[in-house]
């Protein structure tokens, strides 16, 4: 267990290594696009966490990435705390809308959460308008900073993203894949599998559920601030019911139980616009379509996940892999 | 003055989302998913009534193309995705999130499609009659021949409906296959088409909230509108407050939500469209997690 936890560790730095000597090779639009790719892996492993592993579904999400991104946006603005600290704070303001969303939650089940999610995806940004604090339909401004000069003249400002984002999104994988490895998540998975039995064997199950929520919406707000910071502004309209959705679209197709294929989902969600660009461009049709195709694409690429793998591409490998192994004995 | 108003607007835009809230309780009794694509589908089948009027230049022709549009897009959903569905994705962790996954991408489908044909132009249906209000001695009311006729439609639908329901073969069918699909399919019930019909009367209901949502509001709807957030919130909302399984809950929760919005966005602030919903959903569902009508699970263990 211990040779695992050091080889685990040596896996993260290496990855930040590479990721290092990435963003010094691909031009600006890349580093911007590895940008986003780090914020979806943050927000795509939270639904992993809360759907695959606790088995509640959200909807919501983009509502607690506003959360994330609004208290760290009005505590740089109000109280100027440094930028590190306004990321903690927004891990902090998410998560405790999270353990009160997750209080409802636990008393519901299925489609009865997923309805009150999206009722919040749909309400909670535009509550942002009902206060001059938060800055109304504008938004307000997120500024981290420019890059501190000992990174050289030529470090940009996207880099600067992407560095933050990416390191984010290292500690971020390493402290959830932990909390799954830990108690916690096998009692998740023991009340996804059964929760009847789970509370026969002295789990409490509303606790349980509530905290699975509370974490995964404090790494959701982690990465609603890393979203403004790629953006520049906090505003309603960068946290639309789309997102909600494309998040758990990501989860689905990095595979909902796979927090290792939430790259996977990431990569696909920054890279859908591109492609529907570049078919929109090759067939030469009108701006309608041209807007509205990457929507199609993310959708139908759900539909077809959900219908043909299932459990997501890592997932269905390995149990091709055992079944051959079965065969083979 | 203004509490009459705000009574009579409110319970118009309930009868509405009870039609909605009646489209997810038929799916729901009769497949056990949620539908969150059913919005859309009412989206699509008031684009086909707006194809109807522009061609044919008739609310009354237009109102029966969109309800048999939508019907027959229903059927053919459940026919091809949801067996599907049914088929790859009920075991594992995915299972209890397939459904919703799966009608969320039809939904995200139906709007992207939409918008690719019928984006950008006027699409606009004209109701088959004014809606200027009444006036009682010399003041106007916000209630028009068009509200009236609104809520006298959804009335005879909703009989109509809850006739077929109880008194009808079919309804009989209906009901056996939702209690009991094992022992329906053993007593010669074709489950799996009565399920397929179970979709076509949702979306047939679906069409009219949407044709009658269009012409109540701005004679539009786009899949960006306010209007087609509220049907595809409301709808869900409504039927979840009335416990999902039950069709006089979906109306009462249609009805209730539609006058307590209507209140609060009078009398609190009408900044508070979209949350005043989730708060509502929140308030009952904190009192009732099954909704109000809706039958209490069963012990497990």
């Amino acid at each position: 267990m211990h040779k695992k936890q050091t080889r685990d560790i040596l896996l993260f730095i290496l990855g930040g290594v590479v990721l290092y000597f990435l963003s010094g090779m691909v031009d600006e639009l890349r580093v911007y696009q590895g940008a986003s790719i780090a914020v979806y892996v943050i927000a795509i492993s939270s639904i992993i966490l809360l759907t695959g592993y606790s088995g509640q579904v959200s909807l919501g999400h983009g509502a607690l990435m506003a959360v994330g991104a609004y208290a760290a946006a009005v505590a740089r603005i109000e109280l100027h705390v440094p930028i590190i600290l306004c990321f903690a704070i927004a891990v902090l303001a998410a998560a405790i809308g999270g353990a009160l969303l997750g209080a409802a939650a636990a008393r519901l089940s299925g489609p009865y959460l997923a309805g009150t999610t999206l009722a919040l995806a749909i309400g909670l940004p535009s509550l942002a308008n009902q206060f001059s604090l938060l800055g109304g339909e504008q938004g307000l401004l997120f500024d981290v900073g420019f890059p501190p000069l000992s990174l050289g003249a030529d470090f940009t400002q996207y880099k600067w993203f992407f560095w933050i984002a990416a390191l984010a999104a290292l500690i971020s994988m390493w402290v959830i894949k932990n909390i799954l490895s830990s108690r916690y998540g096998r009692t998740w998975r023991a009340i996804r599998g059964n929760e009847v039995a789970a509370q026969l064997s002295g789990i409490n199950i509303a606790r349980s559920k509530i905290l699975a929520f509370t974490i995964s919406a404090g790494i959701a707000g982690l990465a609603g601030a890393l979203l403004s910071m790629t953006i520049g502004t906090v505003s309603p309209s960068a946290f639309p019911l789309a997102l909600s959705f494309s998040l758990l679209t990501g989860a689905v197709l990095s595979g909902i139980t796979t927090l290792g294929g939430a790259m996977i989902g990431a990569v696909v969600l920054v890279a859908i616009p591109e492609v529907a660009d570049a078919v929109a461009n090759r067939i030469g049709s009108s701006e309608r379509v041209t807007t509205n195709l990457p929507g199609l694409l993310v959708s139908a690429l759900l539909i077809l996940t959900v219908l043909f793998v299932p459990n997501g591409p890592v997932e269905q490998h390995r149990a091709r892999k055992a079944r051959k192994l079965t065969l083979k004995k | 003055m203004d509490f009459l108003n705000t009574f009579l607007i409110g319970i118009t835009a309930g009868a509405i989302y009870a039609l909605m809230a009646i489209s997810m309780v038929l799916v729901w009794r009769s497949t056990r998913v949620v539908n969150f694509a059913q919005a859309g589908m009412a989206l699509l089948s008031t684009y086909f009534g707006f194809e109807a009027v522009s061609k044919l230049g008739s609310f009354w022709i237009a109102l029966p193309v969109a309800m048999v549009g939508g019907a027959l897009f229903a059927a053919l959903v459940e026919m091809i995705l949801i067996r599907l569905l049914v088929k790859h994705s009920s075991t594992g962790p995915i299972a209890g999130v397939a459904p919703i996954i799966a009608t969320l991408g039809l939904l995200g489908v139906i709007r992207a499609t939409a918008a690719m044909i019928w984006g950008g132009q006027d699409v606009r249906i004209v109701g088959p009659v004014s809606n200027d209000g009444y006036s009682i001695n010399g003041t106007t009311l916000v209630f028009s021949p068009l509200k009236l006729l609104i809520l006298v439609t959804v009335l005879v639908l909703m009989l109509i409906l809850s006739l077929v329901f109880q008194k009808t073969n079919i309804g009989l069918a209906l009901r056996a296959s939702a209690y009991a699909p094992e022992i329906a399919k053993l007593s010669g019930i074709k489950v799996d088409w009565v399920r397929t019909l179970g979709w076509a009367l949702a979306g047939a209901a679906g069409a009219v909230a949407g044709m009658f949502q269009t012409v109540n509001g701005n004679g539009t709807l786009s899949p960006d509108s306010i209007e087609f957030s509220l049907l595809l919130v409301s709808g869900f909302i409504a039927a979840v407050i009335g416990g999902l399984d039950s069709l006089i809950g979906a109306v009462i929760g249609g009805l209730v939500l539609g006058l307590m919005i209507s209140f609060v966005l009078m009398y609190v602030s009408s900044g508070l469209f979209f949350i005043a919903p989730f708060v509502i959903l929140l308030t009952v569902l904190f009192v009732r997690p099954q909704g109000i009508f809706g039958a209490k699970a069963a012990r497990r263990a």
